[in-house]
């Protein structure tokens, strides 16, 4: 069981795969989010990871198998084939690769299995109430005491720091160096007196988020990712991550009142509009972002297979950001004075209502649509950047306000 | 009687996908060495539109023939490598009547009918010029629009027929007449009895158009080719034209963004500023959503999938306003060097608005697009 599967044919390995899912997986969970987790998962995920299923491109010596891609996606498709979470999280699981990438051994073996198995759970301590699209700004604090790092500063959008046991944190570390080279990326643990989470209350009357403010709390040095001071690399890794993720899916309606929630098509036929011609043509183009989206993501998976890098992939979060946006319009326009409503006694317009606030979630979440164009015009088409005037000059000379 | 729809499109079978990737490669080099922008403005003088030795090389390529299948001369090819090859025309603003002969091999397989099959595909193969009128005036290219009658021997046509691409110049004609039974495909001689051609002026210098005028012309209807026969001939048209549209698009955004990259202005690049940034990575999503749906519209249509009406709805309009719209912003984004004839930029807006019309609007196309969806 133990033995690497490098020299296994792809039958046998899918054999054994197979023969381990028939023997183990009983159960149905849903699958597991960096968020979310429950005991019955976490039970599952530890198997999985002790099974050496979890991460099997990983080293052996790091819960893994060493096997090639191919080999791999074997594994993942025979879970995928029966519904069973907790295989391919070394392409999915990014703190735990932010982890493996640049942890230190003793971190990874402090963390690495409980992180795989839902057991140490993770939140994001990026963005500031002074450095939101300019993340390069942030002015959290660490400084070294002993074997530790003190933290004074404030964090905000911080989904699951309630809950978290760790946060992945970028702070500024030299404050003489230039912006990009004077932070630092720790594992910082959330469960400490100096760490006080406090619920943001979001512009869709919902609490997802939280501000993070912390006063003298403590981080070992050993929990310090990458060098000292080069924590900005660290972090496009975890960013480009999250931009990917948020082209693909986004939150639908809240209410979900009947099949015709999220059918547009549905919709306009209720509300007696589906022969209006000038509403058809708007319901057509809306329709169509959608599908266009889909067809753009399946060219750009269709290219990556191949080996060609696509230039869609860096589209998608924009392209989705239209989408959200012109949905709502039109769920309202559907709706007319309707839409003056709202609460579960008005499921339609608290969707319209609902989803016209939370498509902010993508256009300004993960980099705002102008960053998100900004980052399309200079990587993708080659465009020269905007000159910078903060980019050279030591940080505690860079003005802020 | 063989079902059309099985015969339509062999390609599936006989080009593979590297056939078609080497087929395209050597398109595209072919427009590189022989048709650069001097070609296209000499073109824009001539009364052809085209240039015949270019023409001949592209008949040399298999080009012409591409729908024909084997047996009649042709490289056997369907929607996947006409969208392909048209993407390489859109970009190169070639105004040879290729769109054309795809389309009459479409008409002409789609007919049913050996006899014009045995006849006529070999030629369109060497490069024969086709033409076909599809509509009259109204310009719509629907049953509602076709404004030819046939007798009720249907052996001559009366009316008019309006916006025939290389009508003027053609040397294989068909037409789309009203009969006693619905509609009819009908085999014209170019230069029969009572047909007159007038050559009609276009804002796109490149197109070739001509309204044709039928006084009891003679006629042969081709075998059981009835209105069906036309619109899977549209449908080919129009992911045909979703390739040259896609192309086009992305070969004025390459040029605008190349531009922007040395073109200084307050001592930087222009493409620096956010105002041009933004500009070109909006149209760059418009771009690779052409690209996108004109491809799969080509696919759906190769293998006659159950979702084929509403993908060429759909690239028919997303290709249609990404194009007009990449080529306007081109022209905003160069600035004053644009507002000259002397630059290309105008050369694709005007294709680029020419295209929207072809075939039926962006319009038509999104309510063809609910339809489909059941809507």
């Amino acid at each position: 069981m133990t033995a690497t599967a490098t020299s296994m044919s792809d039958e046998d390995l899918r054999e054994e795969v197979r023969a381990w899912l028939t023997q183990n997986w009983k159960d149905h969970l849903p699958a597991p989010t960096p968020w979310t987790t429950s005991p019955a998962l976490r039970a599952w995920l530890g198997k999985v990871v002790d099974a050496r299923w979890a991460v099997n491109r990983w080293p052996v010596e790091w819960h893994g198998r060493g096997l090639s891609d191919t080999q791999a996606k074997i594994v993942e498709q025979e879970f995928h084939a029966v519904r069973a979470p907790g295989a391919g999280q070394d392409k999915t699981h990014f703190y735990a690769i932010s982890a493996l990438t640049f942890g230190t051994d003793a971190m990874k073996r402090q963390l690495l299995r409980g992180m795989l198995a839902g057991e140490i759970t993770m939140c994001l301590l990026y963005s500031e109430p002074g450095a939101g699209s300019d993340l390069a700004g942030v002015r959290t604090r660490a400084e070294r005491d002993g074997d530790d790092f003190v933290v004074n500063g404030q964090k905000v959008w911080t989904s699951g720091a309630a809950s978290a046991d760790y946060g992945m944190l970028i702070a500024r570390t030299d404050w003489n160096a230039p912006k990009h080279r004077g932070i630092s990326f720790f594992f910082l643990p959330m469960k400490q007196k100096g760490v006080e989470v406090r619920p943001l209350r979001q512009v869709t009357d919902e609490s997802h988020f939280n501000e993070v403010f912390f006063t003298d709390a403590r981080v070992q040095a050993e929990n310090l990712l990458g060098e000292l001071n080069n924590g900005w690399r660290v972090l496009q890794t975890a960013l480009a991550y999250e931009r990917s993720v948020m082209g693909e899916a986004a939150r639908g309606p809240r209410r979900n009142s009947g099949r015709a929630a999220n059918d547009l098509i549905a919709l306009t036929r209720e509300a007696g509009r589906l022969s209006d011609p000038v509403l058809r043509q708007d319901l057509a183009r809306v329709m169509s972002y959608r599908r266009v989206n889909a067809l753009n993501n399946a060219r750009a998976k269709a290219d990556l297979e191949t080996g060609t890098s696509s230039p869609i992939m860096s589209l998608g979060k924009l392209a989705m950001s239209r989408i959200l946006h012109e949905e709502a319009r039109l769920r309202t326009a559907l709706l007319g004075a309707g839409s003056l409503l709202d609460g579960a006694a008005f499921p339609r317009a608290d969707d319209a209502n609902f989803l016209t606030l939370n498509a902010y979630f993508t256009s300004i979440g993960g980099g705002t649509d102008q960053i998100q164009r900004n980052i399309i015009g200079e990587r993708v088409l080659g465009l020269p950047k905007e000159p910078e005037v903060d980019r050279d000059i030591p940080f505690r000379e860079v003005r802020a306000g | 009687m063989p079902a059309p729809a099985a015969r339509c499109y062999p390609s599936a079978m006989t080009i593979t996908a590297e056939d078609r990737v080497a087929m395209t490669d050597a398109v595209r080099r072919l427009f590189a060495d022989q048709h650069d922008e001097s070609v296209v403005r000499a073109n824009m003088e001539t009364r052809s539109g085209f240039n015949a030795a270019f023409w001949s090389a592209l008949a040399d390529l298999g080009v012409t023939g591409l729908m024909v299948d084997p047996d009649h001369g042709g490289l056997g090819g369907g929607p996947l490598e006409v969208e392909a090859i048209m993407e390489e025309a859109g970009a190169a603003l070639l105004g040879a009547p290729l769109l054309s002969s795809f389309m009459a091999t479409a008409l002409i397989e789609g007919s049913g009918d050996s006899d014009a099959k045995s006849r006529l595909l070999p030629a369109i193969a060497q490069g024969r010029i086709a033409a076909l009128a599809l509509t009259g005036d109204a310009g719509t290219w629907t049953e509602d629009g076709v404004a030819l009658i046939a007798d009720r021997e249907d052996t001559a046509l009366n009316g008019h027929a309006s916006f025939v691409l290389h009508g003027a110049n053609a040397e294989l004609l068909f037409a789309i007449a009203r009969t006693v039974d619905g509609f009819g495909v009908f085999e014209v001689a170019p230069d029969a009895a009572g047909l007159k051609s007038m050559p009609l002026p276009t804002f796109d210098r490149t197109l070739r158009l001509a309204r044709l005028t039928f006084d009891k012309v003679p006629a042969h209807r081709l075998d059981a080719a009835g209105w069906s026969a036309v619109a899977r001939t549209l449908q080919l048209g129009l992911v045909a034209l979703a390739g040259e549209q896609a192309g086009g698009a992305r070969r004025v955004l390459e040029m605008t963004t190349q531009y922007a990259k040395v073109r200084y202005q307050f001592g930087r690049a222009i493409g620096s500023f956010q105002a041009i940034k933004h500009m070109a990575a909006n149209l760059l999503l418009e771009t690779e959503s052409a690209i996108s749906t004109a491809r799969a519209a080509a696919a759906a249509l190769a293998h006659t999938a159950n979702d084929a009406d509403e993908l060429v709805a759909l690239a028919a309009f997303t290709c249609a306003d990404a194009y007009d719209r990449v080529a306007a912003d081109a022209i905003q984004m160069h600035g004053g060097i644009a507002f000259t004839w002397a630059h290309p930029a105008h050369l694709y807006l005007r294709r680029a608005r020419a295209d929207v019309q072809l075939f039926g609007t962006p319009a038509a196309h999104r309510e063809r697009y609910l339809k489909a969806l059941g809507a």
